[in-house]
């Protein structure tokens, strides 16, 4: 079993014209083939108050062509054995899609065909806003989706990063036929994207589609990211965010994290990783495995294009809910002011390099890496010498990295529960507090 | 030229494997690959893959214990070991079972439902033998005391907090089963009543366990860049001294043919009013399950399917509709979920569904809609096999529901035989509108038709 020393393939990258880039991974385990359609600019450029308006867009693609109905599209994909899907982040959009490997080139024909002569018919448009509207409302019986936009909306409010991607009732509600075809026009042009295709496809082959693809795309430059650093309100806050009966708490404490870029990025990720990262990291261990508190406890630092909040989460019953902040921030001040030990950083140094085997294990992964490298401007190295720069980690450097980045004095508490019940007690657990604050469930 | 036989030559190499215990037993195809079957004298079951596509493993132990060998008053039992079993051992303290793994690299979890329990571990596939020795040491030697029983009890109810209280659709997913199954296990929870969950004793804990986990109750899965007769006896070695134990049969009492309409109504902090809507089903071995799950892709997969298409889409009376034929080993539920949109009733919902469900029992669907649902099956199936883990859960969870560790190629056979017909008649014979069960959830406040007034 000396496999492990395998060396894996990676994926191609290469010149599509125009500024438009491609990649490729074969890989023939199943007949499927992956494709993604990408654009290098996200919500995060679109009008405040017009957010949900990329993701709009994109779903629109599917809601009528030249010559097709959106009820015709829907059917055509289903019937070649396809799935489509957007997905929307503050700094990009892709479209999904994945095929059986035998109906490849009628999915493409297809693909090429919405993605060059969509009608965005105006009957379509109302559907689909009506349709928003309703999942976002839906979203609502989802504790957890509220505390995580509640986060997002406070901790960066003010910066583009604070708009989720799916927009608000009342600014999918703005959106007109002119925004969607306007940001079209300027969004789906050659420089703004990459194509990537994985699974049971050859180089030659994968070339073909993505040359397909791109081609017929109008010429013209990457939508420039003007988006500033984000930064966060000084002092201790606390948000409680109030739904009735609640038998439960979702629990958020965030603080301000790194950019990729930053030369302390890694050391952050890797000591995290101790604090939070492992089914026994010290939050873990205390919150659940000790005192039983919560099903789950954890702590991730986000990777985007600007610096990205670091932000841990649990979810007591709503009577353990302010011991268990309390815990939450003692462990924390703890991490910060002493550290971890050059024993923990050795033994989460083991588990990250040996479980990276995971990071890559199918093609598509790899693919998903290098796609990410590519729309995000990450450092060209950040996935493939992953393993190199977590080994690099010392306990100094890791150490320095969270005293320096993550601030115990400012940080924002978000918490989804039965305010009467649970507001002062929390109150109470924040220790030092600049402001506290509560809002309705339903608040956007 | 002597023909070379590779049955024949495992059966060889397992009868002179010194200390025996090891029997080669067949080859199963799965796909284009070969899957082989071993047994230990004990009675484990081992299923082994190669797959090199990558450099992992995954280990798979699925055990033939659900919720369905439960007892009333001791619910959720089958569940709670998903906790204990990553706790102390004979040879380990609480704690470093994870360690251990996690120092290697690992990715594990567990998962329990009706018929079954399994644990998995994917590893770097050069430490594979380490969840050989961990799982085979927890399969006997788990210390089950009080701290760590009254710990995991604690854990348990803050998922069931988190899953069910505090969730719409858990709620009223629990009260479905409760109506539908009153006498069969499958009328609890997996993750048990709140007051099932806070009695458990460590005695209880320690009978289940003599009970059912046991090499003769289990199934060892391994798919991944493994040397086969290496990775064997080290699970021999590991496995073959834990003794067989008795498995009692099982006391299972089945309900009587459902005859009328089971009808609940919950009250819940939600905006719109979502609809449960149940008939009985047939059991996952049963040949009419294939087709039902056509129907269920006919009617309600994706934005092109029949009742999607006329709810969601075009008269925007729901947000979201799912339906899900139960693959359980007994005779489980054909379900619908709907979630109305605001201003819109289930009643409202209820009178598309109906008609849609008469239309398919009336008439035949279209040979595009029969063609469309296949498509989508067989790319879920592929989708199923992408990764290493993934093809040991199929193997895994198809041994142990029903003995047949390659049957999702045989579903995706049954899938291309079925036809417009076979759809029909199912529909005649499962959806009978005076035997179903639904459970409405409805908004706290006035009805949502007054409150849009």
């Amino acid at each position: 079993m000396s496999a492990a020393r395998k060396v894996l393939p990676a994926p191609a990258r290469f010149d599509l014209g125009g500024g438009a880039v491609g990649l490729h991974e074969a890989s023939h385990a199943v007949p499927l083939v992956s494709i993604a359609v990408a654009f290098r600019s996200g919500a995060g450029v679109e009008p405040a108050d017009k957010s949900g308006l990329a993701r709009i867009a994109m779903r629109m693609l599917r809601r009528g062509c030249e010559g097709m109905t959106a009820e015709q599209i829907d059917f055509r994909i289903d019937v070649l054995g396809a799935e489509m899907a957007v997905d929307t982040s503050s700094s990009t959009v892709a479209i999904h899609a994945q095929v059986i490997a035998r109906n490849v080139e009628p999915f493409v024909e297809l693909l090429v065909r919405l993605l060059t002569t969509p009608t965005f018919p105006e009957d379509e448009l109302g559907r689909l806003k009506r349709e928003t509207i309703a999942e976002i409302i839906e979203g609502r019986d989802s504790d957890r989706l509220v505390a995580q936009k509640a986060m997002q909306r406070t901790f960066f409010e003010g910066h583009p990063y604070s708009r989720n991607a799916g927009g608000t009732t009342r600014t999918v509600a703005a959106i007109g036929r002119e925004d969607v075809r306007d940001f079209y026009r300027r969004r789906v042009v050659q420089g703004n994207v990459v194509v990537a295709l994985s699974g049971d496809v050859t180089p030659e082959g994968a070339a073909e589609i993505a040359r397909k693809l791109v081609a017929p795309l109008p010429a013209g430059a990457a939508v420039v990211d003007d988006m500033p650093e984000p930064t966060m309100r000084p002092g201790r806050r606390l948000l409680v965010v109030d739904k009735p009966e609640r038998t439960q708490t979702q629990i958020l404490v965030g603080a301000m994290g790194t950019s990729p870029h930053d030369a302390d990025h890694v050391p952050l990720v890797v000591a995290n990783a101790v604090f939070g990262g492992t089914f026994t990291s010290r939050l873990m261990r205390e919150v659940r495995s000790k005192r039983g508190w919560s099903y789950g406890a954890s702590a991730r630092t986000a990777v985007d294009r600007h610096r990205q909040a670091w932000i841990m989460w649990t979810f007591p019953a709503a009577t353990d809910a302010a011991p268990c902040l309390e815990l939450m921030l003692s462990l924390m001040d703890a991490w910060v002011r002493e550290g971890v030990t050059p024993r923990e950083l050795a033994f989460i140094q083991r588990y990250l390099v040996r479980s990276h085997a995971f990071e890559i294990d199918t093609a598509a992964k790899r693919l998903h890496q290098a796609l990410d490298v590519e729309l995000l401007g990450l450092p060209a190295d950040y996935y493939s010498g992953w393993t190199r720069h977590v080994q690099a980690v010392d306990a100094a450097t890791a150490n320095a990295a969270v005293k320096n980045r993550i601030r115990t004095e400012d940080l924002l508490a978000v918490v989804v529960g039965t305010a009467s019940q649970v507001l002062e007690p929390l109150r109470g657990a924040m220790g030092t507090l600049a402001e506290s604050s509560v809002i309705p469930f339903d608040a956007e | 030229m002597a023909t070379r036989d590779p049955a024949a030559e495992r059966r060889a190499w397992a009868a002179g494997v010194p200390g025996r215990g090891l029997t080669y037993e067949r080859a199963h195809a799965f796909g284009a690959e070969k899957l082989h079957r071993w047994r230990l004298d004990n009675g484990l079951t081992v299923l082994l893959l190669v797959d090199t596509s990558a450099p992992v493993a995954s280990y798979h132990t699925w055990f033939k214990v659900g919720s369905r060998h439960e007892k009333p008053g001791k619910t959720g039992l089958a569940h709670l070991f998903e906790h204990l079993m990553f706790n102390e051992t004979e040879t380990m303290k609480a704690g470093v079972f994870d360690r251990k793994l996690e120092e290697n690299g690992a990715e594990t979890n567990a998962a329990t439902w009706v018929d079954w329990t399994y644990y998995y571990e994917s590893l770097p596939s050069d430490r594979i033998k380490l969840a050989v020795k961990l799982e085979a040491e927890r399969m006997s030697r788990l210390v089950l005391r009080e701290p760590q029983v009254t710990s995991e009890k604690e854990v348990v109810a803050n998922e069931r907090r988190y899953r069910v209280e505090d969730d719409v659709e858990g709620t009223a997913n629990e009260l479905l089963y409760k109506a539908a199954f009153p006498e069969h296990p499958y009328g609890w929870p997996t993750i048990g009543w709140m007051q099932d969950i806070q009695g458990f004793t460590p005695e209880d804990c320690v009978a289940f366990y003599r009970t059912y986990y046991a090499p003769n109750n289990a199934t060892v899965v391994v798919v991944g860049d493994i040397r086969e007769r290496d990775l064997l006896l080290a699970i021999r070695d590991a496995y073959g001294p834990l003794p067989t134990q008795v498995v009692p049969p099982e006391d299972i009492v089945p309900d009587q043919p459902q005859l009328e309409i089971r009808e609940h109504e919950i009250r819940k902090p939600t905006a719109t009013e979502k609809l449960l809507l149940a008939f009985k089903g047939p059991a996952l071995g049963d040949a009419d399950h294939a087709t039902l799950s056509v129907l269920s892709e006919v009617l309600f997969g994706g934005r092109a399917a029949r009742l999607y298409r006329s709810l969601v889409v075009e008269q925007e009376l729901a947000i979201d509709l799912r339906g899900w034929v139960s693959t359980f080993r007994d005779p489980g539920l054909f379900e619908c979920w709907a979630t109305a949109r605001e201003g819109h009733t289930t009643r409202e919902v209820q009178v598309v569904i109906d008609a849609a469900l008469a239309g398919v029992r009336s008439d035949v669907v279209t040979e595009d809609e029969l063609a469309r649902a296949k498509a989508r099956l067989e790319l879920g199936l592929l989708q199923q096999l992408e990764t290493i883990p993934g093809k040991a859960e199929q193997i895994g969870f198809y041994e142990t529901v029903l003995g047949d560790p390659t049957h999702a190629f045989d579903r995706v056979e049954a899938y291309r035989r079925t036809t417009a017909s076979d759809l029909r008649r199912v529909a005649r014979r499962y959806l009978v509108d005076r035997a179903r069960t639904i459970v409405r959830v409805l908004p706290e406040g006035p009805p949502a038709a007054e409150a849009a007034q």
